[in-house]
């Protein structure tokens, strides 16, 4: 559990992370639809380039960055394999029963990698130069014209990711007890698992009830009464910098739509 | 500032049909601007329900509460009320709503509009009013006990709030947390603000300058701490302590040495004229200058050994981390052996050694002489012969009812229905959980119930070895006691060796024979109570915790050496002081 790495923030002083997250989730929303539409090369190169500018803007090591994509390794490679094997074409380099490794195929599983390497990097450059209340923030201001409840979405957010540690040690002590008292969780079938499950997962239930009871009066005492009248401590501010970072990426994202037609 | 007029209140919800029992009877309270009050009682005297009227989270229904000339039942101004007295819960966890600890302060006046510049001053002097400036960014979850605490009252502060009432805000800390949180209080109190504490330590509520005990709802004792210590008989019929050193002042003075009245703390003691005389009377009485004798027994049956072991988190990471360090040592059957430690010396993995949940980083670990990892087919009959009870037992319960969650290890060990249903109802019986819960669900039993069932859960086990990590841990005094007197019995009647990790230095002196005392992932101390307090420089230097009465004779042994210095009970530092013993040794 302590290598979970979604939505991790690595705290620097760069221009990427003073941006406004408001403009960094749509850029990042933008750039992962405009991906979709790139079909060759010439795209991909532009991709890859403004990614490297962005990557050394950030100040963030390229180690960070590229960790998450250790966990997708696997299904990039199988991907990339089935549609290097299984691709029909004309000008078939090598071939054996069912499996035919032709041109087109080469060239289509080369462009599924690029592409889902080009996703992970640029959407967890998103989460690593943003902070968990920066995009929380970001994200009920973005959905507050959808006349969602924002705010409360939002909260939900901040306490889930408040929550996750804790809770997460929590299961570690309650495995341990229930271990020493006899319960087995390294062998049987799945069926027995499955039981083997439940005294872990009701203390877990119990005590996260109870946590989440003493959390809510513990915010009540705070004066807490939704999102009405709240102010911030650190306000979303679009500034010209901000409109600066939009315009590029705008300018970027067309770009690479028309490289479609090269 | 806070005043209440015949405060009545009762929880509408009770257990099957009983009528509700009356939570606070007629409370008529009054606590002036800048007092600190400390608010005592055992669990379930109210005092926390009163503490909950004060924030307006609970309602009178029946009398008057104000704060600061406000109404509490007076919903328009709820936030007014909440806003003037904060509130800082027991749970340094649960009342922590962000993620970092700069947006979890800046929480409170988020919620109250106070414009973004002004949260910004608010939050930077609240945090440094903790000192936590330093972890402004920090998320909770890196933080001690102790500091997370600290961020709690920073979160409360940044409201400015007149009263803050800490709610058992030190029981769930460590002996380093709690003073760290105490250090806080006292500079909060410097700066005029009204402080209610509520706790069950009496150590706690010597630091007050008014001591209210509460029993059964009610006001029963309301004093000055050193006028409400003097009536030791009657706090321990409300089901609590006197700390040790009034309780030493007490014993001396029943004795004829004239102590002087209202003895709060050793300093007190130390600094008293009658205690020094008897010192140096002690001392100018030829006594031999004492040496520590009474080695540890021989063991004549090693049933537990450990053989330079070393465990490392993580290794070969570069954040590894060495928690235990090349530890050797053998526990006899049937010995009762304390081991004292502050948090992060290394204790807890060493004890989860014991029944192989952790596997050593190199050494090893026998029982009986077997190595516990040889033979992996073995480790489970092995590990059940090693009971472990971690710290809160009762957040492993989980059956619908409580027999079946007893009898849920020995059903594990695939014993037969009639030989679970005699280890069952032994189990529970040894506990003092009569039939009549049998069929209740665990989670309807009361906490110290709840602790009881979930040590039935491992007994019921029969194992040779029990391990309990804090087992008083969040207890009152009086199930404090009831918990040892268990402890004391399992060991008696079912020969039980017992190994107890605890902060607390006198409970650990009163139950076991032998104390190990572990620091930086090594022993440093190992053998009688008496032999281990008489290194109380040793144990100090590490960041433990000694007990009262050991700190005062050890002080005096200063001055006069012949004072014997591995004292650790009231009767034998009395005995020493009043002239005529010889002390234990």
């Amino acid at each position: 559990m302590t290598r979970l790495t979604i939505g991790q923030y690595y705290p620097a002083d760069s221009p990427l992370h003073r941006l406004d997250p408001r403009v960094k989730l749509l850029a990042a929303i933008a750039y992962i639809t405009v991906l979709i539409f790139v079909t060759n090369f010439y795209g991909f190169g532009i991709a890859v380039l403004f990614l490297a500018v962005v990557i050394r803007a950030s100040r963030v090591p390229a180690r960070f960055i590229f960790r998450g994509l250790r966990a997708i390794l696997f299904i990039l490679s199988f991907a990339a394999l089935i549609n290097l094997l299984l691709t029909p074409g004309e000008n078939v380099l090598f071939s054996y029963a069912f499996i035919q490794v032709t041109t087109e195929g080469i060239h289509r599983a080369a462009l599924m990698a690029l592409r889902l390497v080009l996703l992970i990097t640029g959407s967890s450059l998103l989460t690593l130069t943003t902070s968990p209340i920066q995009l929380t923030d970001g994200i009920e201001s973005l959905l507050k014209p959808l006349r969602l409840p924002a705010h409360d979405i939002a909260m939900m957010m901040t306490i889930a990711l408040r929550m996750i540690p804790t809770l997460s040690e929590e299961l570690g002590k309650i495995m341990k007890a229930q271990k020493a008292r006899g319960v087995d969780l390294e062998t049987g079938g799945p069926l027995k698992r499955i039981k083997n499950i439940i005294p872990i997962l009701v203390p877990l239930f119990v005590s996260s009830f109870k946590r989440a009871d003493e959390l809510a009066t513990a915010m009540e005492a705070r004066c807490y009464r939704g999102g009405k009248g709240r102010t911030k401590l650190k306000p979303l501010g679009f500034t010209g910098r901000d409109a600066l970072a939009g315009g590029i990426i705008v300018v970027f994202c067309v770009g690479l739509v028309l490289t479609r037609f090269i | 500032m806070i005043r209440s007029e015949n405060l009545h209140f009762s929880y509408l919800h009770t257990d099957e049909g009983l009528p509700p029992q009356p939570a606070l009877a007629g409370i008529n309270l009054s606590v002036g601007k800048g007092d600190f009050v400390v608010i005592a009682g055992r669990n379930g005297s109210g005092k926390s329900t009163l503490a909950r009227h004060i924030n307006a989270l609970l309602s009178p229904s029946e009398g008057t509460l104000w704060v600061n000339g406000i109404d509490t039942k007076d919903e328009t101004q709820l936030w007014e009320i909440r806003k003037t007295a904060g509130m800082v819960f027991q749970n340094p966890d649960n009342q922590i709503v962000a993620a970092t600890i700069e947006e979890d302060v800046a929480f409170g006046p988020e919620n109250l509009g106070v414009p973004s510049e002004e949260i910004r001053t608010r939050v930077d002097s609240a945090l440094a009013a903790v000192k936590m400036s330093e972890y402004a960014n920090a998320a909770p979850h890196h933080l001690s006990g102790g500091q997370k605490q600290r961020a709690a009252i920073a979160s409360v502060l940044a409201m400015r709030p007149s009263v803050i009432v800490f709610d058992e805000s030190t029981s769930m800390l460590d002996p380093q947390g709690r003073r760290e949180v105490l250090e806080t209080i006292d500079g909060l109190r410097r700066t005029g603000i009204t402080i209610i504490l509520i706790t069950h330590s009496m150590e706690e509520a010597a630091l007050a300058d008014r001591l209210i005990v509460m029993d059964r709802g009610k006001i029963v004792l309301e004093d000055t701490p050193r006028a409400v210590f003097r009536q030791a008989n009657a706090l321990t019929k409300l089901g609590l302590a006197v700390p040790q050193a009034a309780a030493l002042a007490q014993a001396l003075r029943e004795r004829g040495v004239p102590v002087s009245d209202g003895i709060l703390s050793a300093e007190d003691l130390l600094a008293d004229e009658a205690v020094q005389k008897a010192a140096l009377k002690y001392a100018s009485a030829n006594h031999p200058v004492p040496k520590v004798t009474a080695p540890l027994p021989s063991q004549p049956h090693p049933l537990l050994e450990i053989r330079n072991l070393t465990h490392i988190y993580n290794a070969g990471a570069a954040y590894e981390k060495k928690a235990v360090d090349g530890i050797s040592l053998t526990i006899g059957k049937g010995e009762t052996v304390g081991i004292i430690g502050h948090t992060g010396s290394g204790k807890s993995t060493l004890i989860q050694h014991f029944n192989a949940l952790l596997t050593p980083t190199s050494g090893q670990v026998l029982i009986d002489g077997e190595d516990i990892h040889a033979d992996k087919k073995k480790l489970k009959t092995l590990r059940q012969r090693v009971g472990m009870l971690f710290q809160y037992p009762e957040h492993q319960l989980f059956e619908s009812d409580v027999y079946r969650d007893v009898a849920f290890g020995p059903t594990r060990m695939g014993l037969s229905d009639e030989e679970i249903k005699t280890r069952v109802v032994k189990a529970l019986t040894i506990v003092g959980l009569g039939e009549d819960v049998y069929n209740k669900s665990p989670f309807a039993l009361s906490g110290g119930q709840k602790r009881r069932a979930a040590i039935a859960g491992v007994l019921a086990m029969q194992p040779e070895i029990l391990v309990l990590d804090e087992p008083a841990a969040g207890l009152d005094p009086q199930g404090r006691e009831g918990t040892f007197s268990q402890i004391t019995k399992m060991r008696e009647e079912l020969g039980l060796t017992v190994i107890i990790i605890s902060h607390n230095m006198d409970d650990i002196a009163r139950l076991c024979g032998r104390v190990i005392a572990v620091s930086q992932g090594k022993i440093i101390a190992d053998g009688t109570p008496a032999e281990v307090f008489s290194q109380n420089r040793i144990l100090e230097e590490s960041g433990l915790d000694i007990p009262q009465v050991t700190r005062v004779m050890a002080r005096l042994a200063e001055s006069n050496p012949a004072i014997p210095t591995g004292i650790f009970t009231v009767e034998d530092a009395a005995n020493v002081l009043s002239g005529g013993g010889e002390g234990p040794l």
